[in-house]
């Protein structure tokens, strides 16, 4: 039946763009983790005169994709230790440390702290402007 | 490289096994460095690893060398 097979046809062509949809996303993250893993490559091999081949860099970011999965469900399961549902960075804290690469570890150490003061800077200029405001509307 | 952060908070997030389980933004701040960091680090150890066998071209071989160590490190 013409009917029949056309619905079918468009059950079939729906079913496969939802499908479709949820795996691009994934597919277009990685594509776009690829594309700053490849920027990075491509600079490093510049600076020192080499060349990194494309299988090579496609396994440079298939290995960080498969790191984020392992760094997420640690940051999950460290978030759900605090009692907390919100990952913060006490928490990215708690993953570095297992680094014995030292250099990084420090490096997110200092982040942490030039973060942690922008933040104090924040909410001291947020604490000001909020005095501010509740003069303006009393007058 | 305000993309990268944005990338980096959607992978992380899709990754969470629960819903409730949010990323914090400075957590995403921190976390785009330090995958900039095993992005960088896995780069320059395949590099010396070529460097020291003499070899012009980067391989995946040299990187399958030092991946185990890396992982380790992280």
């Amino acid at each position: 039946d013409k009917r029949l097979s056309s619905c079918l046809s468009f059950v079939h062509c729906f079913k496969k763009v939802e499908w479709g949809k949820k795996m691009t996303s994934r597919g277009q993250l990685k594509a776009a983790l690829h594309y700053t893993v490849s920027c990075m490559c491509q600079r490093v091999a510049e600076q020192h005169q080499r060349e990194f081949n494309r299988q090579l860099v496609a396994a440079i970011t298939e290995t960080a994709y498969r790191q984020c999965d392992i760094f997420a469900k640690d940051l999950e399961a460290f978030a759900r230790h605090g009692k907390r549902s919100t990952v913060s960075t006490e928490d990215v804290k708690l993953l570095a440390r297992r680094s014995t690469a030292l250099v990084s570890f420090v490096h997110i150490q200092n982040k942490l702290e030039v973060l942690t003061q922008e933040q104090k800077d924040k909410k001291k200029s947020a604490g000001k402007k909020k005095s501010k405001d509740t003069e303006d509307s009393t007058q | 490289m305000f993309l990268f952060q944005e990338t980096v908070g959607k992978l992380l997030s899709s990754f969470f096994k629960e819903d409730k389980t949010k990323l914090g933004g400075d957590a995403v701040l921190l976390m785009a460095e330090m995958l900039k960091v095993f992005v960088q680090e896995a780069a320059m150890r395949t590099l010396k690893q070529a460097e020291s066998e003499d070899c012009d071209q980067v391989d995946i071989e040299h990187f399958e060398k030092i991946l185990p160590q890396l992982l380790l490190d992280f």
